[in-house]
């Protein structure tokens, strides 16, 4: 098995310290370290491999341009990257929504991605080398432990967008519920994942 | 939502030749600055252009508009030109005048059927600021305006005149210069006086 590379928080700092001076070689690094996890991201939001590869050309581009405007005080660096990948492919899925002729493959796709979170514990080989798996799977292992009707909830907000009127509809429960569902949800994962300073856990 | 939860999904490996690309685009995000300061002066030109073909189809219209009022009375000029000049009771009434050290002519074609006349004015010297000729009607009770013609530039004159329905008939005409506003009666010199 190929050891994952590291990236400590010693060592993001660094890096961002070389992206922050437009250092190229960095942006490579951070490419290689990062990518697998965006466009995984950006793939299970999107359901589409061409358009979650667009929308990583968007977030390295993204972070390259705004690297200033990353504050270590207020969080790591992966953190930040992931939610500019959400944004930018939930910013993509709903553009997909208003193309109604799309909607149909995405729906189909969309539900057959929708049961539990692929096991953790046996990932295919070539995921495991990949930097970042240990928190990779602290995160599912904490979203795997909610209960099925917080995890469902949490699901549907963070990968799809969608918001709680909309979980609402979608799961035909009481706003309200939902709500309580999504706030409870949040508070185990975050106290689940409250350990998680670094990269590599 | 919670900071690390997007490393819930799955990594997917990258094709390998996604890393050239990305990075190729990012690098050339960085030069942006230029591509936008090239599309911006693009913008200006073609919002200038814009502007000037909506500038230019608002004057083309409105000179379109001008010709079509101009020829229009340039028509019914000749119109009014032909009938004074081929009417069976049209009389040609020719007077030399001479104004500002110039010699000019006033023609009236006088046509007694429709009662009008056509006055032109050929010669006449320009006008100070404040002053303009006047034209006038002798009648039986007196000189009547028939109009008012200040003359900045020495071009000719065409003028078109009904008869006063007051004043009994039209016995002659009169030219004089007067304030620039006109005057009720002839007070400034006369430039020529004549009874038919």
């Amino acid at each position: 098995m190929i050891e994952p590379k590291r990236l400590s928080q010693e060592a993001e700092r660094s890096l961002v310290r070389r992206l922050k001076a437009r250092d190229e070689r960095a942006l490579a690094e951070l490419y290689d370290v990062l990518s697998p996890w965006v466009l995984g991201l950006a793939f299970r939001i999107l359901q589409d491999a061409d358009e979650a590869e667009e929308v990583v050309g968007d977030v390295f581009v993204r972070v390259w341009r705004r690297i200033e405007q990353h504050d270590s005080r207020r969080g790591p660096l992966v953190p930040w990257i992931l939610s500019i990948a959400r944004n930018r492919s939930l910013d993509a899925l709903r553009r997909r929504r208003r193309w109604w002729r799309k909607q149909e493959r995405w729906e189909r796709a969309s539900t057959a991605a929708a049961g539990a979170m692929e096991p953790a514990s046996a990932p295919a080989p070539h995921e495991a080398s990949v930097p970042g798996w240990p928190v990779h799977r602290e995160v599912h292992a904490a979203l795997a432990a909610l209960p099925e009707e917080q995890r469902v909830v949490v699901v549907l907000a963070y990968f799809e967008g969608l918001t709680h009127s909309e979980i609402a509809r979608r799961l035909e429960q009481p706003l309200g519920t939902v709500k309580t569902r999504l706030r409870i949800a949040q508070a185990k994962l975050a106290e689940a994942l409250a350990h998680v300073k670094d990269w590599m856990a | 939502m919670t900071d690390w939860l997007g490393m819930a999904a799955h990594p997917r490996t990258p094709r390998p030749e996604l890393k050239a690309r990305v990075v190729a685009r990012v690098l050339a995000s960085r030069r942006r600055p230029v591509g936008w300061l090239v599309a911006a002066a693009l913008a200006l030109v073609i919002g200038g252009g814009g502007g000037g073909a909506f500038w230019a189809y608002r004057t083309i219209g409105a000179l379109t508009a001008d010709r079509d009022r101009l020829a229009a009375q340039v028509a019914a000029l000749h119109d009014t030109v032909a009938t004074f000049i081929h009417g069976p009771a049209t009389r040609l009434i020719q007077i030399a005048v001479s104004t500002g050290g110039r010699v000019g002519a006033v023609t009236i074609f006088a046509d007694s059927l429709r009662h009008r006349w056509l006055v032109r004015c050929d010669g006449l010297a320009p006008n100070a600021p404040d002053q303009a000729y006047q034209l006038w009607f002798i009648t039986k009770e007196g000189m009547l305006s028939a109009a008012l013609m200040p003359m900045d530039t020495d071009q000719p004159m065409v003028m078109a005149l009904d008869m006063p329905r007051e004043g009994g008939p039209v016995m002659g005409a009169a030219l004089s210069i007067e304030p620039r506003a006109g005057s009720t009666g002839p007070t400034g010199p006369m430039v020529f006086h004549l009874l038919l």
